[in-house]
């Protein structure tokens, strides 16, 4: 079933990549799709960060000049922050992929109890700005922690550093990795995995010979995506890695401390590099295997897996990551019902009044632009994952790169190139709504992306072709055939476009403005002024608004997007 | 495909209804970016509308962020003024372009000492770098603040000093410029190094060192009298202590975008005009900001130790920003990027 396709001549794959060219050429609406998306990364995506490598690469005159580069590339210790940028990435991205792999797996191969639980609580790091977990471990392990002084006795514990922040990233991005992973695992085509326990395969040898190589694109889309978060994130850093510098915060320091943009710029580019390679990496590696498994030959549900042996093993190691989950989301919500965090520990509510007080329209903001930045990141997500997963034509390498670049840009230096290229003639665009729906948009749409096409790849080409063939053009076969299978992939870059947009913190500290402040830079400003409970009964109030939104939304797609033939009529 | 593309088309279509700026046309508007924090910002701002019928919209950034935004938005600036923070930062700006100088007739009753000698910014309080005990520790140990600047080098404060990465945030710069304009430039490097053993780390924004006093993290930060009382609007136990051996200051300004909105131009004059007045001024003591007036005329609140009360030095604050790049490169060399004990 894994076929090995042969590598063709150079002339011959030319010749292919012409004639799908052409092919695409014919069909207008997938030619408006193509020139719509090379426009829209052209002008969002391409051009800011040109902008702003152009920026730091030329000096005050406007002359090009390679001195900062060669400054930073000579100095030890933007080298050594290089190095251990790399490596906190690395490490974020094998656990959290780690823990992932196991939370999908326990959820949608076996019949483990309180599923729904462990689904949350996959979910729910994602849905809160990701410095109030550095909170909660400070709260937790610092000098005057609850569990270090207060349980143990313990008063000397130093909390700021690596481990910590080790700790504080895999719980803020196991749920990418858990998001990406549960789609693909459950994509898997049932029959496949039951043919190997039939044919006497044990569970064991089934998972690592049929389960685990087809979800191989998931786990390294899963470890991809991690990996640049960890590498991007800026407020963890800040916040608990005490003298552990990463290159993020190297970059928003320069900036904002020492006034040097155009140094700034450069480290940027140097973050950006990494994220590169990593992109590169699993374009190489996901595309040179095979996964299809969706044949389109009848299937049938699957069996979960019931020996108690294995079930209980992986539920228990869920069931303990949750009560770590647990434990630093429920200090936010006991924090925010008490009169001085860490302090004054007399109850009160208090915290949440001052708190719709100070910030409802802010709020009401922030879910406008998410909303309508997630839909348009989920669609473009989708569009770009079908012009690029199965197609090769001239412009789609752009059109690849281009579109998850963003995701591995750094907040901060996202908002500068941004208030760089969009405030000047001919576009003005700052100050207003539209230029944090596009921020937005763009960062965002890699998830949708990534999961949109692992799930693409995983469907065997003769479907689409079956449908060609009996007489539907393109549009029809990918609605009646790709579209449903998208949904799940749909969804999951929704709700994370969605999330993100809400959650971002660095990335429209510069593009806010008075008429569209957003919520988490109104969280952000309550830390600096040591207003922790009320920023807690502002994140759990986020949480719960969140949770919402994405119960509608899953309602939602689920009516839009359901297989039309339940409506069909049974007879001909 | 066809519906995704026409969805994505339709939607893709509404952002320019968002996109029409949304800052009044009328010239009873004035948009401003502010370092000062926000809940004591609102007070200020509010008042002002109250006397002139003027509306503020404001952004609220750190120091440092705010200037950023200034020079990225150099070409259209969205904003007429720049208000609170310290004066490195005005100094900054001016140096890139950034501001349009004006002089406010009110600030006649401010000491000389405050003014911008280029007569750019606006000087609207000031506040001296003291130490900011966090009192329970303090009891605990059964210890006394300390007064002088060798004090804090006693070995029973290891890992319990805090402040901020000079490079980042003007307080801690302020901290360091005062050092050395104290000591002179070899002891000073003698005595930040030793320090450094006591420190517990330097934090990224200024902001962050008082907090983690105020929740147990270390006992004694460096940071201005104002910031460091910040957190006991919220019930934290902090109390101050000033260097006998004398200490530097901060002077904060509020000063003119160049090439900002046409229509607020008057409206922004309004506001420095305001602001440096005894009527703005006045607002400090109302308002748990802890800051202390420039002008004399205005009352200080009270039990606030205003800067007639401590061992101020004669901090310069032009020749501060003017060597900012070489003693923050010395920091990190000499200090930060040494061996770890």
């Amino acid at each position: 079933m894994a076929k090995t396709v042969g590598a063709g001549g150079k002339s011959s794959a030319r010749t292919k990549k012409m004639n799908e060219t052409k092919m695409i050429m014919r069909q207008p609406i997938l030619l408006v799709a193509v020139i719509v998306v090379i426009a829209t990364l052209l002008l969002f995506v391409a051009y800011p960060l040109i902008k702003i490598l152009l920026f730091g690469l030329t000096t005050e005159e406007g002359t090009l000049s390679l001195q900062t580069l060669k400054e930073i590339l000579t100095s030890h210790r933007y080298l050594s922050t290089f190095g251990r940028t790399l490596l906190l990435g690395l490490i974020v991205a094998v656990i959290s992929t780690f823990i992932g792999y196991i939370f999908a797996y326990t959820i949608t191969r076996t019949n483990a109890p309180c599923k729904g639980f462990l689904k949350m609580i996959a979910t729910l790091p994602i849905l809160s700005p990701p410095f109030i977990l550095s909170l909660s471990i400070i709260f937790l392990f610092g000098k005057q922690g609850l569990i270090t002084k207060s349980l143990l006795g313990i008063t000397s514990n130093n909390v700021y550093g690596m481990p910590s922040l080790i700790v504080v990233q895999v719980m803020s991005f196991f749920p990418i990795a858990y998001l990406t992973l549960s789609g693909i695992l459950e994509s898997i085509d049932a029959s496949v995995e039951d043919a190997a326990c039939n044919m006497g395969a044990s569970r064991w040898h089934t998972f690592w010979t049929v389960t685990f190589p087809l979800s191989l694109p998931g786990i390294i889309s899963g470890c991809l995506l991690v990996f640049i978060q960890s590498l991007e994130d800026f407020s963890n850093p800040a916040t608990i890695g005490g003298n552990f510098t990463t290159l993020s915060v190297e970059v928003y320091q320069v900036i904002t401390g020492s006034y040097d943009m155009r140094k700034g710029s450069v480290l940027a580019i140097l973050l950006l590099v990494p994220a590169m390679a990593a992109f590169l990496l699993n374009k190489y590696w996901v595309n040179k295997k095979s996964f299809v498994t969706v044949t389109g030959k009848p299937t049938q549900a699957r069996k979960p897996i019931n020996e108690p042996h294995i079930k209980y093993p992986l539920f228990i190691f869920c069931i303990l990551i949750a009560a770590v989950v647990i434990l630093f989301y429920g200090t936010v919500i006991f924090g925010s019902f008490v009169t001085t965090w860490g302090y004054n520990y007399t109850p009160t509510l208090m915290q949440y009044q001052k708190a719709l007080a100070y910030g409802w329209s802010s709020m009401k903001n922030s879910m406008i632009l998410a909303l309508i930045s997630a839909v348009l990141g989920g669609l473009l997500g989708m569009i770009i994952a079908y012009l690029t997963a199965k197609r090769n034509y001239y412009g789609k390498g752009f059109i690849e790169i281009t579109s998850v670049l963003m995701f591995a840009v750094p907040g901060t230096v996202l908002g500068i190139a941004y208030v760089l290229a969009v405030n000047t003639k001919p576009i003005i665009l700052t100050g207003t709504a539209a230029i944090l729906v596009i921020v937005f948009t763009f960062r965002n749409m890699p998830v949708a992306i990534e999961s949109g096409t692992t799930t693409l790849l995983q469907i065997d080409n003769s479907i689409e072709e079956a449908s060609t063939i009996l007489g539907a053009n393109s549009g029809r076969s990918f609605r009646k055939i790709t579209l449903p299978m998208l949904r799940n992939a749909f969804f999951s870059g929704l709700v994370y476009s969605f999330v993100k947009a809400i959650t971002a913190v660095s990335a429209v500290i510069f593009l806010v403005s008075p008429r569209w402040n957003l919520v988490t830079s109104k969280i952000y400003t309550l830390f600096d002024q040591a207003k922790y409970s009320q920023a807690a009964a502002f994140v759990t109030m986020m949480v719960g608004i969140l949770l919402v939104f994405i119960g509608i939304f899953n309602t939602l797609i689920n009516i839009l997007l359901a297989p039309r033939s339940k409506k069909r009529k049974p007879t001909k | 495909m066809k519906r995704f593309l026409v969805l994505f088309l339709t939607l893709a279509l509404c952002i320019p209804m968002f996109a029409s700026t949304t800052a009044l046309a009328d010239s009873k508007s004035l948009t401003v970016y502010t370092a000062f924090p926000e809940a004591e910002v609102i007070y200020y701002f509010d008042k002002f509308t109250e006397e002139t019928g003027i509306t503020v919209n404001y952004i609220r950034l750190s120091a440092g962020e705010m200037l950023t935004r200034v020079a990225a938005e150099k070409d259209n600036p969205l904003a007429a003024l720049m208000v609170g923070g310290s004066t490195d930062n005005y100094i900054a700006a001016a140096e890139q372009g950034l501001l349009e100088p004006y002089q406010s007739p009110e600030l006649a009753a401010t000491p000389e000492a405050y003014l911008d000698p280029t007569g750019t910014w606006n000087p609207v309080y000031v506040g001296a770098i003291a130490f900011a005990c966090n009192k329970e520790w303090f009891a605990d140990k059964g210890y006394d603040y300390p007064t002088t600047w060798a004090d804090l080098l006693d070995p029973k404060y290891q890992g319990e000093i805090i402040m901020a990465h000079p490079a980042t945030s003007g307080t801690a710069y302020t901290v360091l410029a005062t050092i050395i304009q104290l000591m002179g430039d070899d002891a000073a490097w003698e005595y930040l190094a030793q320090l450094d053993t006591n420190m517990s780390q330097y934090t990224k924004s200024g902001a962050a060192a008082p907090n983690a006093v105020a929740l147990g993290e270390a006992a004694i930060a460096l940071t201005f009298s104002h910031d460091g009382l910040q957190p006991t609007a919220e019930g934290y136990p902090i109390e101050l202590s000033f260097p006998t051996d004398g200490t530097g200051y901060e002077v904060g300004a509020v000063a003119l975008i160049k090439n900002g909105p046409a229509d607020e131009q008057e409206n922004a004059k309004l506001f420095i005009d305001w602001m440096c007045s005894t009527a703005g001024q006045n607002c400090y003591a109302e308002n748990d900001s802890f800051r202390v007036p420039t002008n004399t005329e205005a009352v200080a609140a009270e039990g606030l130790v205003t800067l007639d009360k401590v061992q101020t030095i004669e901090y310069d604050a032009v020749w501060a920003a003017s060597v900012k790049k070489d003693y923050t490169a010395t920091f990190e060399e000499k200090i930060t990027s040494a061996p770890e004990a």
